[in-house]
């Protein structure tokens, strides 16, 4: 099987690299770079504990063909930390608001509320609730979750 | 009996040998016809991905049309509303124009899968697994869509009532042709239509049944001249349910006629017994339920309500 | 008919306990600094970085790649099995069968009878008959195919009660009753005469799935020294060692096992590491290399252990005013293939006994009869999920409550009023619950926030089409802390260091619920220093103390209380260093937040670790070491009469819900619950245990279920095995009250499992009460509601 090349933007720096036609995205972002923070829970795009940002947008690399992030920019949730290392207020309110348990959905959940308030500001909590419905967790209720989004918007009550 | 092996051991990987980038419609064509029966277009990816994994289709070649030129956009012209083959059902449920025109296509966009799989996922990919309950083969079916297939030889255009021949099977040649577009005229002043859905859970759920009507309505003499009722999955392919469309046709607008219409599609439809998606007789009770809401809800959109 | 249950008859008073809480709780309550307080989590930064690395993580470099060859078939001799064409394939590292396991052939968290590698039959569909490992994921897929396996099939035993038939096919040599067990009290006869009202229901309830997001994985790792190295995602290191050790042939001091960051567990992975680990550490011993053995989500559906399915039949009588006087109920509790932890371990351990014990619910009944059959079947297994078998018959008791108020006309909290326990209350078993029995004040405090009052009387149609009608229900429940085995018992050790920084051994494993916040909270607050000095130890059990595994909601006061002690232990010797440099006597020295100083001058201070370096420089011993077990667990194996679990958790639910009464679709769109947990060591993580609960148990009541089809799962993916979106989980609001527990750290019980428990129920009542349809086999999906209406008439008009 011959490789082939792809160029992408990866957490704000360029990427270019060879790689087999059978790869999906969380496989090279997790096998190929070694970024384990994306996770893989169903491989069929059920869960979204595999969600990236493509161009800001959240899709699902268990089921997305490496190939397809040519000339586009992927957010992971490597990437969310400020350049000297400070956390992303959402990332913050997840700790605070104890958003976090066995911490399998939790990059998932922050970058779908990342894409959320980056389009939205100020979003309602029906909003909010559409925004996180592709992110399956069986820990927390969702409840602290929301809660960490209202409070990265500022509309908690 | 004994349970197949794929049904018991399960793989992380795709078997793809072959991954094209075409750039050009005549290029993408070329790709096809040069591995017969062994490639397969992949537009979102969404159905055709988790398919290879599962083993349930074979393909070496995927031939990637992400890249075709000016298929990624909605346009109206005229009255006719298009959809490029590489517009995404986050698209469409974001739309506007969409949301004017064809709400009832903007709600079942707006219901497929998640927002991950929404901003991925092309509406034609959704009518080309034909599946019989798509979201949005459902609704584009009361829209009386129809398709553009592109091959070799030029373009032909197929009524979406003639598009789906069975579970997972369209007059798409697949070795020859390519799905570019979906047309449908936008809905008129005196028009309303309504999507419904019916699932277990609220998100990332296929359905137990789902609903869409258009129907046109005679303001003057307060009845329906014309209704477009589809329905899925109440058969191997989504179904248009003709004989309450019969009912319907000019009659008066009364809750009768209605409950009349949603009776006759119960009995021309035959959803199977299904362990995950609910009994015959269930679903025949909802397909009643359903009918009876979709057309009230589209009256409702129409500006008409029943005494 | 088996009597698992010998044990000599011992007083069923509670005896006091080793350690004298007592004091804890009658000295003046200083204010805790640290426990007590909704501190992050430890671990949330590492997880919100994406930081944190889980078992698939971990490098693969090395690794050959596990599969495992699956049964097609639920109940088949295997006649011959062919592996050459598999062992020839490039790549294919070994292809095991039966004869290639080293040591027992069989592993199991209670009983070994579940084969590593099945070698005469196989039992359910998705049953192990052999094993590959290859270089590669795909190449082990591949050599799977190739393997000949020559099956023929026998009839298969698909219900419980066909199980226990005398002609019904014998699945294991013993035969199909796994464990019949009974509880007697009083006489029933003299309960239904004093009764005025008498009604029996059956309620069924099918297999569930963990759901956890994080797949199973395990590496086994032979290590130079001929030992064995096994990691991965578990909850229970030292069972699963237990099992390696018996399986590879090995003693248990050459067997280590270390848990690594785990996505979730629920129960699930208290057993799937033991057939996964004992499965790659077979391939790994035999191939000599390190071997990764990964389940796909759908294998997991197939392979691992469920929730046990039962069908509950139960019959209660009460006086006209709501006064419960009897109450008989019969089990069938489906075990599936293999025993997992269904039977008993005595005297009140493994599931399906608590089953039995918890049937009562928490009412005073003065005549009460059960009995439990747990029976194999051509099923996949039970094993522990969340609630151990009480979730069960809270469905069951806490709907019959209603259908009993229902009869008498009465409002489900007052018919609940009437015969809930309180402190004092004997139950079925006989058990005096003398201590932390808040119950009652938590059915008050969530009418009060829920509003019960006021809401129930507004049941009844929104819409003006009469498509939607609401509904109110309530739950009530009890849960145990603890296992009730004779052997439940948690060692912690601590260490003290010059610098003051304190590492914390145990080997209770964090799986999202906290106890790596939790259990530092306790340790730091009884040393008497800040959180971020104590750095607890991965568990490795090769460096922590036997802990017993983390389930039956027992880390926080079983573990608790081990490292109180332990840190008392190595305190004595800091304060003893205190009282040296501060010239003042030990008992007037208070250590609080890194420092100690004298109470009657606090002025005259110094810093904890200025205390630890003169401690260590006069050779003083800076290890403490605990070890924590429960009053002792008696049940009497003919009469169930005993006191099997030494203090309860409580708890209250009421749900709101919304019925389409032409569609059956409900939504759940109010709910409070309260609980009784004793202390609340970190009250924002007991909050995210009753959310997570919450939803957990919506999910059970709605939606979930494992569909099976001649033996077969259908539902193998997230896609088809529904659990709760964030569109399905209303807000819930939840109350936490505190009657302490003398037995528990600071008066803390167990939170782990109350959570899901009545809210199962909570919400079916609520639908009952929405639109007049009882759902009594679950889930209560649309399909099942919508029958239920017609069956009673359609819906209240």
């Amino acid at each position: 099987m011959s490789t082939l090349d792809l160029t992408f933007q990866l957490n704000g720096q360029a990427v270019r690299l060879q790689l087999s036609p059978d790869t999906l995205l969380v496989d090279l972002l997790r096998d190929v770079l070694g970024l384990k923070g994306t996770k893989i829970g169903c491989r069929e795009g059920e869960c979204g504990a595999c969600s990236v940002l493509l161009d800001g947008q959240p899709v699902n690399s268990c089921i997305l063909p490496a190939l397809k992030v040519q000339g586009r920019s992927v957010m992971t949730i490597e990437g969310l930390a400020r350049p000297d290392g400070s956390l992303d207020p959402i990332q913050q309110c997840f700790i605070e608001a104890g958003a976090v348990q066995c911490g399998f959905c939790t990059p998932g959940m922050i970058l779908n509320a990342k894409a959320l308030l980056d389009g939205n500001p100020k979003p309602g909590e029906e909003e909010i609730r559409k925004a996180l419905s592709g992110v399956l967790c069986r820990c927390t209720g969702y409840q602290k979750i929301i809660q960490a989004v209202q409070t990265a918007a500022g509309t908690r009550e | 009996m004994a349970t197949a092996f794929k049904e018991l051991h399960w793989s992380n990987d795709i078997p793809i040998k072959a991954y094209y980038l075409p750039e050009s419609l005549p290029e993408a064509l070329e790709l096809l016809k040069r591995f017969p029966g062994k490639a397969r277009v992949i537009a979102g990816g969404t159905d055709i991905i988790p398919e290879l994994r599962r083993r349930d289709i074979e393909a070496e070649v995927l031939v990637d049309i992400s890249r075709l030129p000016g298929l990624n956009t909605i346009t109206q012209v005229g009255e006719e509303l298009r959809l490029g083959a590489l517009v995404t059902h986050a698209q469409v449920a974001a739309s506007p124009l969409i949301r004017e025109k064809a709400g009832l296509l903007a709600d079942g966009a707006a219901s497929v899968g998640s927002p991950q799989i929404r901003n991925v996922a092309t509406v034609a990919g959704n009518l080309i697994s034909a599946r019989p309950a798509a979201d949005t083969s459902i609704p584009l079916l009361a829209l009386q869509a129809s398709v553009t297939l592109a091959s070799k030889a030029g373009e032909r255009v197929i009524p979406l009532t003639d598009f789906f021949l069975s579970v997972g099977k369209t007059v798409l040649d697949g070795q020859r042709e390519i799905l570019t577009g979906i047309r449908f005229i936008g809905l008129q002043p005196n028009q309303g239509g309504s999507y419904l859905r019916l699932s277990k859970r609220k998100a990332l759920t296929l359905p137990m049944l789902v609903a869409a009507a258009v129907v046109t309505v005679d303001p003057g003499q307060k009845a329906f001249r014309e209704t477009t009722l589809a329905l899925g999955p109440v058969a191997p392919t989504p179904y248009r349910a003709r004989p309450a469309e019969a009912i319907l046709r000019g009659a008066a607008l009364t809750r009768e006629v209605i409950r009349e219409a949603a009776a006759a599609a119960v009995q021309e439809c035959s959803p199977r017994d299904s362990l995950l998606r609910g009994s015959c007789d269930y679903r025949q009770e909802m397909i009643q339920v359903l009918v009876r809401r979709s057309i009230q809800k589209a009256l409702g959109q129409a500006g008409f309500s029943l005494e | 008919m088996r009597n698992q249950n010998e044990g000599k008859k011992e007083d069923p008073v509670l005896t006091k306990e080793r350690f004298d809480f007592q004091q804890l709780l009658q000295t003046p309550q200083v204010k805790l600094a640290v426990a007590g307080q909704s501190v992050p989590r430890t671990d949330a930064l590492l997880k919100v970085s994406g930081k944190l690395l889980y078992g698939a993580d971990y490098g693969q470099e090395g690794f050959l790649h596990g599969k495992i060859l699956r049964s097609p078939y639920p109940h088949a001799w295997i006649r011959s099995i062919r592996t050459e064409k598999a062992k020839s394939l490039p790549g294919v590292a070994a292809v095991l069968t039966a004869k290639d396991v080293p040591g027992r052939n069989g592993f199991g968290a209670i009983i070994p009878d579940q084969p590593v590698i099945c070698g005469d039959k196989v039992r359910f569909v998705g049953d192990a008959v052999a094993l590959v490992a290859a270089e590669t994921e795909r190449i082990a897929h591949e050599a799977l195919k190739l393997i000949e396996v020559e099956y023929e099939s026998l009839p298969a035993v698909l219900d419980p009660r066909e199980a226990l038939r005398e002609d019904a096919p014998k699945i294991h040599e013993k035969g199909n009753l796994l464990s019949y067990n009974k509880l007697r009290k009083g006489d029933l006869t003299t309960g239904w005469a004093e009764a005025d009202v008498i009604i029996e229901r059956t309620y069924q309830v099918p297999f569930l799935e963990h759901a956890y997001i994080e797949p199973d994985v395990t590496m086994a790792v032979p290590q130079a020294d001929g030992t064995m190295l096994v990691e991965g995602p578990m909850q229970a290191p030292f069972t699963t060692r237990r099992n390696l050790a018996a399986v590879l042939g090995m003693p248990i001091n050459r067997v280590r096992v270390r848990q690594v960051p785990m996505g979730g567990g629920f129960g699930g992975k208290e057993d799937s590491p033991i057939d996964i680990g004992c499965r790659a550490a077979v391939l790994a011993r035999h191939t000599g290399r390190p071997v990764r053995l990964a389940l796909e989500r759908e294998e997991i559906t197939i392979q691992t252990c469920k929730r046990h399915p039962m069908i509950m039949t139960i019959k209660v009588g009460a006086r006209k005013d709501g006064t419960l006087t009897a109450l008989a109920g019969t089990i069938y509790d489906e075990q599936g293939a293999y025993a997992s932890l269904g039977p008993v371990i005595p005297p009140a351990g493994g599931s399906h006994i608590h089953s039995m014990i918890m049937m009562p619910g928490p009412y005073e009944i003065p005549h009460v009869s059960v009995d439990a059959y747990l029976c194999y079947t051509n099923h996949p297994y039970g094993g522990a999920m969340r609630g151990f078998g009480a979730p069960q018959v809270h469905i069951a008791h806490e709907q019959i409550m209603d259908e009993l108020a229902l009869e008498l006309g009465m409002d489900p909290l007052d018919i609940r009023r009437k015969n809930a326990f309180k402190l004092g209350s004997a139950t079925a078993t006989g058990q005096i619950l003398d201590q932390s029995v808040g119950l009652r004040e938590t059915l008050e405090a969530c009418a009060g926030e829920f509003d019960w009052e006021r809401r129930s009387r507004k049941t009844g149609y929104i819409d003006p089409e009469k498509t939607k009608r609401r509904g109110v229900g309530v739950g009530m429940g009890w849960y145990r802390t603890s296992i009730g085995t004779a052997g439940d018992g948690c060692g912690a050790n601590v260490y003290v260091h010059e610098d003051g920084s304190v590492l914390l051994f145990t080997g209770i494993t964090e799986m999202g619920q906290g106890s790596y916040t939790v259990l530092p909270q306790i340790c730091a607050e009884e040393l008497g220093i800040c959180l971020d000095q104590v750095r607890l130890v991965q568990p490795d059990t090769q460096m922590v103390p036997e802990s017993g595994p983390t389930v039956g909601s027992r880390s926080t006061t079983l573990m608790g209380n081990a490292i109180i002690q332990a840190a008392r232990q190595v305190k004595e010797s800091v304060l003893e260093a205190a009282s040296e440099m501060l010239l003042v006597p030990v008992g007037r020295l208070d250590a609080r937040e890194g420092r100690i100083h004298d109470r009657e001058n606090p002025e005259r201070t110094l810093l904890f670790r200025e205390a630890a370096a003169r401690a260590m420089s006069r050779g003083k011993r800076l290890i403490g070491q605990g070890w924590w077990t429960p009053p002792p667990a008696t049940l009497d194996p003919e009469t169930g009469q005993g006191n099997p679990y030494f203090v309860y958790t409580y708890s209250t639910h009421m749900a709101e819900v919304v019925v389409d009464v032409e569609t059956g679709e409900v939504e759940v769109t109010g709910y409070v619950a309260a609980f009784d947990v004793g202390k609340a060591i970190n009250p924002q993580s007991v909050e995210g245990q009753i959310e997570g609960g919450v939803a957990m148990g919506l999910g059970y009541a709605l939606m979930e279920e494992v569909v099976l089809k001649n033996g077969v799962p259908q539902n193998l993916s997230l896609q088809n095995y529904l659990i709760p979106t964030i569109l399905d989980v209303p807000r819930i609001k939840s109350i936490i009250l505190e009657m302490p527990n003398v037995y528990g750290p600071y008066g803390a019980k167990g939170i782990g499992e109350m959570p899901n428990i009545p809210a199962t129920p909570a919400i079916l009542n609520a639908i009952a009460n929405a639109c007049g349809g009882r759902v009594r086999s679950l889930p209560a999906d649309p399909e099942k509601v919508f029958w239920a209406i017609r069956e009673a008439g359609g819906p209240p008009r």
